[in-house]
């Protein structure tokens, strides 16, 4: 008997389909991926099941759990079947969790007041549920304390606690370096070995090689390819499935080694922490004019405070750092994580260039020549950073900084929340561009498969033996 | 651990700031009544036996026994001598010891401002409450128009309203001055309703925003009643913002006990200090104006010791 079906499902903004038309049944045991770029409408899938559409969006279609149909219910009958039927597994855990709240008692809760337990009961189960989950010595951290894959544990946690058969997952693992991510992998794949059913959505093609299953692949809301989830992965027969799987960075070209020029950063004996712990000791590192370096290491080890000291933004704890004769303080510019979070919202993006432009003394021809570089139409100028995708901001993110006509680019994860084909793309573009002006990068990811495909060198940055937790 | 103890450190600050506001407020006090124009020692002697009893002669007898005529820095110094042994000095027109009338004043301006904080509490949590989880619904928009409106209204103004209409035409509260629990209700309305007519937004966009958070969805999707959700998470994220914008109203509430008791006769401190700066009763001006400030910082010390009990993230290290 199936457990999910979803027959005919469509997602309309006003007249504008976003997405669908989708079909499909899931039983117990049985595990579906949804795979496609960010903004194809994966994500209305999970929403529309479990209930909580934007209110601007509109449904068709039909949408049965455990045999009964679910659409037509009301919002408060629907939500009386959340964490006893379906579980949901958050995209950002650490926004999910309460900030305010010990990560036991977000977990003891769930097993109080959805599964029904007694107090002395719970605290059992909730030591247990986080000892086999391997977070033991995190019960009282707050959510600001805990890693991102260790939020990610605790919201599983949470989240299963109240035994719902079905568990949807929305891009479980974005932003998690790739052991975390395997960690996570291996918690979902076991859902559908105990009697579950799992709908995940990804856009990794080693998460959903992990989870196996059958696979859907979106694009622009419409569904190119379906079928099991291992053959597709092997044999794609449409070819944006196999764009999809070739912008996997596993599968990227070593790219070709710039010349390396001069030295122009030296760092000596650098050590670095932040609020009095050390994470980085006794670094040397000397970037080169022209050359890539990527920092490869796990979420909070300090690949950004290392930016940042490069930058000039914070003083190292010990060592020098010495800059080149002739490098002024512009020398040495800055991309973000979060390219909506470093342009201004309601101003235009030419305005946003033509500053930058203004101050640095840069020609004008200049700035729209990089444009052209990295494929950016000049129309982009009259929208502001709402009215562009993820990928076209970067990419003008890229055009500000080199606005500044540096010598050193330092990219702080600058495609992670980027979807894999704008991923591929855009660090294409940025080895060209930098390349071709000779800038040096210095990239810092969490991915091993672009920064060996991308960088020459890879500086591995590893957890210091931390000091017995107190408090 | 070799740290300071966070808590040990916030009750330093605020002492350290206690000593730093007596003497800025003693200085600014002193310097202001010495910038009144008149002569002190003339309205000290009509504050003692009324203006048909003094004359030049029991003026000049005020100066040479108060010693106004020593220049300003010399008492200025003398105050602060004092100060330092915990000595506020005599009322020069009653000659009682000021420590003695703060003491009783005291009391009511507490009773007032207790008041007005209870007033401001019930009426802006459960409004604020209501307006945050409907946002742009009715009793948000009905609440925003009164906010406004009250806010734009002077205390002293809906103070003469209030007595007005519920004193003067319906007769239920007495007009001022205290002698029982009925006299407390008009002054603690009108301090109330200022100090809710901001605070009920902040509530409100407190609750907004507690209710658009990631952790509030997933709080639901995980099981959680929404009663469950408001009880245990929302409430307590909301909270923060808004105990922390009550220690912001704190010089909302000191400067309306003042203009409040002086429209209500209430026998409090700020009556006390515009009493005091009419008669030219320098001691008394500064013991009041010291004893506002004071409680100023101790009202923030409390704000602070909330915040922390409130948010576990201020005590992890």
């Amino acid at each position: 008997m199936s457990i999910v079906t979803v027959s005919e499902l469509q997602v309309f903004a006003g007249d504008e389909r976003l997405m669908g038309p989708v079909s499909f049944a899931l039983g117990a045991g049985e595990t579906l991926v949804i795979m496609g770029e960010t903004g194809a409408g994966k994500s209305l899938i999970a929403q529309a099941i479990l209930g909580v559409l934007p209110n601007a969006l509109r449904m068709e279609g039909e949408i049965c759990v455990n045999g009964r149909r679910v659409d037509t219910l009301t919002p408060a009958e629907r939500a009386a079947m959340w964490g006893h039927e379906i579980a949901t597994l958050p995209q950002e855990p650490w926004l999910a969790l309460d900030p305010l709240m010990q990560a036991w008692r977000q977990v003891a809760e769930t097993h109080v007041h959805v599964a029904g337990l007694s107090r002395p009961q719970a605290q059992h189960q909730t030591a247990k549920d986080l000892v086999a989950l391997g977070l033991n010595g995190t019960e009282d951290r707050l959510p600001g304390q805990l890693s991102g894959g260790m939020a990610q544990r605790v919201a599983f946690a949470a989240a299963t606690a109240g035994r719902a058969p079905i568990l949807l997952a929305d891009e479980p693992t974005k932003g998690l370096d790739s052991d975390r991510r395997d960690r996570v992998t291996r918690l979902l794949a076991q859902v559908p070995k105990d009697g579950g059913t799992l709908l995940a959505i990804t856009h990794e093609a080693s998460v959903a090689r992990a989870l196996g299953g059958k696979i859907m692949v979106l694009r622009k809301g419409v569904l190119v390819e379906d079928g099991e989830t291992s053959s597709v992965l092997t044999k794609p027969q449409h070819s944006y499935t196999r764009d999809l799987l070739a912008a996997d960075p596993v599968e990227w070209e070593k790219s070709e080694a710039p010349p390396r020029g001069d030295p122009l950063l030296i760092a000596e004996d650098l050590t670095l922490g932040r609020g009095g712990k050390i994470l980085i000791d006794g670094l040397n590192l000397t970037v080169h004019r022209g050359e890539r370096i990527a920092c490869l290491g796990p979420s909070g080890v300090g690949k950004s405070t290392l930016l940042d000291t490069l930058a000039g933004l914070v003083a190292p704890m010990r060592g020098t750092l010495c800059k080149a004769d002739g490098l002024g303080s512009h020398a040495v510019q800055k991309l973000y994580q979060d390219p909506p979070a470093a342009f201004p919202a309601h101003v235009r993006l030419g305005r946003s260039l033509q500053d930058v432009a203004t101050v640095h003394r840069t020609p004008w021809d200049q700035v729209e020549a990089n444009m052209v570089a990295l494929k950016l139409s000049p129309a982009l100028l009259e929208r502001r950073p709402d009215a562009v995708s993820g990928g076209e901001l970067q990419r003008l993110s890229i055009v500000r900084a080199l606005s500044a006509n540096p010598m050193v680019l330092l990219a702080d994860e600058p495609t992670s929340r980027l979807d894999p084909i704008t991923q591929k793309e855009t660090m294409a573009l940025l080895g060209q561009l930098t390349e071709q002006l000779g800038i040096a990068v210095v990239l810092v990811t969490h991915d091993r498969g672009i920064a060996r495909a991308w960088a020459q060198r890879v500086l591995e940055l590893g957890p210091q033996p931390e000091p017995s937790h107190s408090g | 651990m070799t740290q300071t103890n966070p808590f040990i450190a916030a009750l330093a600050q605020r002492g350290l700031q206690a000593v730093v506001v007596a003497l800025i407020v003693g200085i600014v006090s002193f310097a202001m009544m010495q910038a009144l124009p008149g002569d002190a020692a003339y309205r000290i002697a009509a504050g003692r036996y009324g203006y048909d009893m003094m004359d030049a002669a029991s003026a000049e007898l005020v100066r040479q026994e108060l010693g106004l005529d020593r220049p300003f820095w010399a008492q200025l110094l003398q105050w602060l001598g004092a100060l330092a042994t915990f000595d506020l000095g005599q009322s020069a027109v009653y000659g009682t010891p000021v420590i003695d009338e703060i003491a009783t004043q005291l009391g009511y301006s507490l009773l007032l401002a207790a008041g007005a904080v209870v007033v401001s509490v019930l009426i802006a949590v459960p409004m604020g409450i209501a307006a945050g989880l409907r946002p742009g619904g009715l009793v948000d928009r009905v609440s925003l128009g009164i906010s406004i409106l009250l806010r734009a209204i002077p205390a002293f103004a809906l103070g003469v309203v209030l007595v007005l209409i519920f004193a003067v035409q319906l007769k239920l509260f007495p007009v001022a001055g205290f002698r029982g629990p009925q006299h407390l209700i008009l002054p603690s309305l009108t301090l109330g309703l200022g100090l809710a007519a901001v605070s009920n937004r902040v509530v409100r966009d407190a609750v907004v925003e507690a209710m658009d958070a990631e952790w509030r969805l997933f709080a639901r999707t995980k099981g959680l009643s929404a009663r469950l959700t408001l009880v245990r998470h929302v409430l307590r994220n909301a909270s923060l913002p808004v105990v922390t914008y009550v220690g912001v109203q704190m010089a909302y509430l000191i400067e309306g006990v003042v203009i409040v008791e002086t429209v209500f006769a209430w026998p409090g401190i700020g009556h006390a200090l515009v009493h005091a700066i009419f008669g030219r009763d320098i001691a008394m001006v500064q013991g009041t104006a010291l004893a506002l400030g004071l409680i100023y910082v101790a009202l923030n010390l409390v704000i602070d010791l909330a915040c922390r009990a409130i948010d576990p993230r201020t005590r992890a290290t």
